[in-house]
Formats: structure tokens, sequence, C-alpha cells
């Protein structure tokens, strides 16, 4: 885990996305942290189960495990009686369900559905020749009764059929789920938002790549929200 | 039909033809900036799309995997749905007929 700015006050703690999105997003992560810092705002950046770093191999994971991971990761904070904030990006947003939060920032959320989606597409890319079921097409028909369901392999990340079934029906945090949730997107993208600020989608980029100005424009936002959480 | 309603049925089709006209400018600006962003196309290359320029096969950076990607952004970024046994070849085939087929999801 990643640890950035003062060891008091209130802490931002960041979910990355799932999946591949997530090493597209590290580095830009980083970038928010760092100036996040020198706004005096603390940040950590956890490795959440079957991400970056964790032991736990991705393909044992329910979307529960991984929510989990991201609660334990802010416990720090509570047991020290600092205030903790959620920072989300992308399906991060789909991680931080579990945990007691003060406040929810997302930026360009993605919803479980609209990620299978995804995935269902790039799963097809990669078999041409044979067509994907319309639904339940992660499950493979010749598996035994009596195990447990294989992984999916899809670009390279092996991914369990709970994970993938749970993403059939998970919502990011809302405004009436409770609390304060604030949304920012791209101007790109259509969708509701508290703000559409210009940049580039990283996520979508076959090489990770990095947006200083984002980065600095989307920290200062989050200070600022803080702050005003903080009031 | 009296003179009156001609000129009145003209003057509907030219609008019509101008939304069309439109809703095609409109379409072209999104899919432009879509593959800008998600291929990191250089503004030089964005500018020089043209209806014929080939992109499924031809443009090295539209492999198969960034297919997925930038179609679920096009999804997003005109708010309409695209069926998976609407993608195939001709479809990606030219920059025109990426154009072409928006165009009928969005007149919907």
């Amino acid at each position: 885990m990643l640890r950035f700015g003062p060891d008091h006050g209130p802490l931002v703690a960041i979910a990355l996305p799932l999946f591949e999105e997530a090493n597209r997003l590290r580095s830009f992560a980083v970038a928010i942290c760092r100036v996040l810092a020198t706004r005096g705002v603390a940040s950590i950046l956890p490795d959440l189960p079957g991400q970056g770093e964790s032991l736990v191999p991705l393909e044992r994971c329910s979307i529960l495990d991984i929510a989990d991971g991201f609660d334990c990761a802010t416990k720090d904070a509570w047991n020290a009686d600092r205030r903790c904030y959620g920072v989300a990006l992308r399906s991060g947003a789909l991680l931080e369900k579990l945990a007691l939060l003060d406040g929810r920032w997302h930026f360009a959320p993605q919803d479980g559905p609209s990620l299978l989606r995804d995935l269902k597409r790039i799963k097809q890319a990669s078999q041409p020749h044979s067509r994907l079921v319309d639904t339940d097409w992660y499950f493979d028909p010749d598996a035994p009764d009596d195990q447990l369901d294989p992984p999916v392999e899809i670009a390279g990340n092996l991914i369990s059929t709970a994970l993938l079934t749970d993403l059939s029906v998970y919502a990011p945090w809302t405004r009436e789920d409770g609390g304060t949730v604030r949304t920012v997107r791209l101007d790109t993208d259509p969708a509701p938002a508290d703000r559409h600020v210009s940049g580039s989608p990283l996520w979508r980029r076959a090489e990770p790549g990095n947006d200083l100005t984002l980065a600095r424009l989307l920290a200062d936002d989050i200070a600022d929200w803080v702050a005003s959480c903080e009031r | 039909m009296t003179a009156q309603s001609l000129s009145q049925r003209t003057i509907t089709h030219k609008l019509g033809l101008a939304v069309i006209s439109e809703d095609y400018d409109r379409i072209d600006a999104t899919l432009r900036s879509t593959l800008h962003d998600v291929l990191g196309l250089g503004e030089a290359r964005t500018a020089a799309l043209d209806a014929d320029t080939a992109l499924f096969g031809a443009m090295p950076e539209l492999d198969s995997m960034a297919v997925a990607g930038l179609l679920t952004e096009i999804e997003e970024r005109l708010g309409i749905l695209i069926e998976d046994d609407e993608v195939d070849g001709e479809m990606l085939e030219s920059f025109g007929a990426l154009v072409r087929f928006v165009a009928t999801k969005t007149r919907r």
C-alpha cells in the first residue's frame, strides 16, 4: 500500500478500477496522491485482493472479497480517529460499498453491467470464430456439476464466475444510498455529474499513460471537496 | 396541392436535411475525438480521417482488443447501445462506414 501526505487529518483512500484498467490508471492515481499531499491531504493507494502485489489471486475473489480488502485498508484511519473519504476511479466505485466512509468521490464511475459488457466484448474478440451466448456466457456448460465453475480467462486475467455474476447487478454508491457523494466525469461523457472536466480517458489506452494536468485538476477538486465536508 | 403547402413541404424537407446534416456532423466529430482518445491518434492523423480512411485491419492501433473499448466509448458518448451481433468487419471497414452505422443507431 502506498501512503502519501501527513500522518494526521482526514485521509483519502483511493480505489483503483478492476482488472486491466487498474494498471492503466495506477500512475495517474499516484499523480493525484502527490498533488493531494502538496495540498496537505493524506492519501493511501491500497493493493486490493487480486490487484497489484496482493497475495490473493484474482480468480479466488468475489466482489465482496475485494470490497472487504478496501474496508480493511481504511481501518487504520478509523482506529486513529481520522476521518476517511473514498475516492474511486471508474469501477473502483463498486469496491467501496463495505467501507465506513465520511464521503465518496467518484471519477467516471462505471457500473457492473457496463463493465461486464466490456469484458464480454474483449472475450469475444479473443475467440472470433465462436459466438458467445447472450447471457451467462462465462459459465462453462461442460464443467462437472459437482465442482466449482472454473474461472474465465479474459485478456490475461483469470476471473471467477462469482465475480462476473456480481458485476451483472452491482452499481456504484449513490446519494440515495446515503451520505455525501460527488461525481466528476469527462466532458465527453454526457451522463449526469456534479462537474464535467476536459481530459482523456486513460483507461481506454492500450499502454498505461498519464495526464498530469487532469491529475492536478482532480486533486484540487478532491482537496476542495474534502475541505467543504470538514467544515 | 396549393402553392403554399408545396412551399411548406419544401421548407420542411430542407429543415429535415439540415437536421440530418447536423446529426452527421455531430457524429463525425464525436467519432473523430473518440478514435483520437481511445487509440491515441495524433492531431494530424485525426484531422486526416475521411470517409475512405480504412480502419479495422489497416490501422495498427485498432486491434480486436481496442475495438471492445472503442465500441463502449462510442456507446457512452452518444448514448446508444450496440448489440454484439451488429459488430462486424463491415461497420469498421472505414471511417465513413462507422459514421453511417452510428447514424442509423442514433436516428432510431
